[in-house]
């Protein structure tokens, strides 16, 4: 079943358009990479997603609700980390996690439960009573994580979570992340692709605001893209040496031409 | 409004968890004790009238300093993202804040109460005069925090957020002193638009349906516009 649904969503920032007719869709559990070059719109796609930002056309369904219409219920089931963690500095990491609680309508008496539940999930029972400001830049990340799980979201939406963290927290971060498969939907956005590769069944890939993969990891990673003098093309092939997501990548980037937008199907 | 309350608490707490708000009550405080007593030694009068019209004077100063970081703080810091998305209406977020700084600032005036019980021992005060002009300023006080809060909205430097609220603030406070340069309608537009006419009158002990109506409808207007503001921020 579906949890998002993005129909011919676009954006224009005037003249700029960040995002340009993308349609997709997330089936529930998954855990899809979204990737692409800084300036591709991925913020820009996530920060519609959220309702954060309003589209200039299209439509975003999540759990088969249109996002402009029943914006209040949508938030309620959306976990959102943005690329910097919004975190109050003068809070220590219980009372941040309560606020969120709070204003994110987890009732009083699942408070405590769900505050101990993702101290627990997030490693950060010994930190609890520590200020968010002398933590490490992994442990506000997972702080991040935990107020972005802590009303028991559907879809989890994490904007670059390994950006700045060194080998250790990354793998940290993305054990953490791996472990909320079988509870909710994970779309993340990332440029630590090998790690990505470990974790997500499914790959988009955003260029120039425009879709240009959008295929199980498997898929892709049996693919060789064959670049010819006239436009470019995809072939199945079968390789002794599988691509690595990397090579993917960067054979996407390195050629203008080769931009393939991905049919709305 | 669990989740207003959740909100004003926060903002509460991130006043009182750094030195900003005991700095503001000290410092207000202090100034406040001097001026009372300079006043009551000057006039000899058991009367708190022209305390207020002092502590009128003061708070275009010291709101700004209050309201500042309501918004702009959020933007810079990129929680207002967190705000946004969550389940939480603009509407509500407006209200957490706005009450967060009119708790602190009922604080701050409720603790120049004392004045009243200074001036009883010396003479014979008119309690009602005194608890009308208590009304008048704490009015005023919360048309201030919802400009403050207004300007806090328009931008993510702090700086500039104060600074527009002291330019409202005084074309509001100093409008009136223009009247000498115009007649009829403009002159009775600067009479009614300037804050000092408003308080005037609740500082002799009377409260009018008029002045009453210009400050709520001034809190409520720019709490609308503070909405719209987010909204816009939001849907741009």
């Amino acid at each position: 079943m579906s949890i998002l649904t993005v129909e011919h969503i676009s954006k224009n920032f005037g003249a700029l358009q960040a995002v340009d007719d993308i349609s997709f869709e997330i089936n529930q559990g998954d855990i899809v990479g979204f990737l692409g070059k800084n300036g591709a719109g991925k913020t820009t796609l996530m920060r519609m997603i959220t309702s954060f930002l309003a589209t200039s056309s299209g439509k975003i369904f999540i759990d088969g609700d249109d996002i402009t219409k029943h914006s209040l219920t949508i938030r309620q089931k959306i976990g959102y980390l943005p690329e910097t963690p919004p975190l109050y500095t003068n809070m220590t990491v219980l009372q941040y996690l309560k606020f969120a609680a709070e204003i994110k309508g987890v009732s009083s008496k699942k408070q405590a439960i769900q505050i101990a539940k993702v101290l627990e999930e997030c490693h950060l029972e010994h930190v609890k009573f520590k200020s968010i400001s002398t933590l490490s830049k992994g442990y506000k990340q997972r702080v991040g994580i935990a107020q972005a799980i802590i009303h028991e979201p559907k879809l989890l939406i994490l904007d670059e979570p390994t950006s700045g963290l060194d080998p250790m927290q990354i793998q940290q971060v993305l054990a953490l992340i791996n472990n909320q498969r079988e509870q909710r939907t994970v779309l993340m956005s990332t440029h630590t692709l090998p790690e990505i590769e470990k974790i997500a069944q499914r790959i988009l890939m955003i260029k120039s605001g425009q879709l240009v993969i959008d295929e199980s990891l498997d898929t892709l990673l049996t693919r060789r893209i064959i670049t010819e003098s006239t436009g470019s093309s995809e072939i199945q092939s079968s390789q002794s040496k599988p691509l690595t997501l990397e090579q993917v990548f960067i054979d996407y980037h390195q050629d203008q031409s080769q931009t393939q937008k991905v049919s709305s199907n | 409004m669990n989740k207003v309350l959740a909100l004003t608490k926060k903002e509460l707490h991130s006043y009182f968890s750094s030195p900003i708000a005991y700095i503001i009550l000290i410092f207000s405080l202090s100034l406040f004790n001097i001026l009372f007593f300079m006043i009551i030694d000057q006039n000899r009068e058991v009367s708190l009238r022209d305390i207020f019209q002092v502590m009128e004077f003061m708070f275009i100063f010291i709101i700004p300093l209050l309201t500042m970081k309501l918004f702009a703080e959020e933007k810079a810091n990129g929680t207002m993202e967190f705000l946004l998305t969550s389940p939480l209406t603009p509407t509500m977020i407006v209200l957490g804040k706005y009450l967060s700084m009119l708790i602190f600032y009922s604080l701050l005036i409720g603790l120049t109460g004392v004045y009243y019980f200074i001036v009883e021992y010396f003479g014979n005060p008119d309690p009602y005069s005194i608890l009308s002009g208590y009304v008048g300023i704490w009015l005023e006080g919360a048309f201030f925090i919802a400009i403050g809060l207004l300007t806090s909205s328009w931008t993510r430097n702090q700086v500039i957020a104060a600074m527009t609220s002291y330019l409202i603030l005084f074309l509001l406070y100093f409008s009136i002193t223009f009247t000498k340069y115009f007649t009829g309608f403009a002159e009775n537009f600067l009479i009614q638009f300037s804050t000092r006419t408003h308080l005037e009158n609740f500082a002799i002990g009377m409260i009018t349906a008029n002045d009453v109506i210009y400050y709520l409808s001034g809190i409520l207007l720019c709490l609308v516009l503070t909405r719209l503001s987010i909204d816009h921020r939001l849907w741009q």
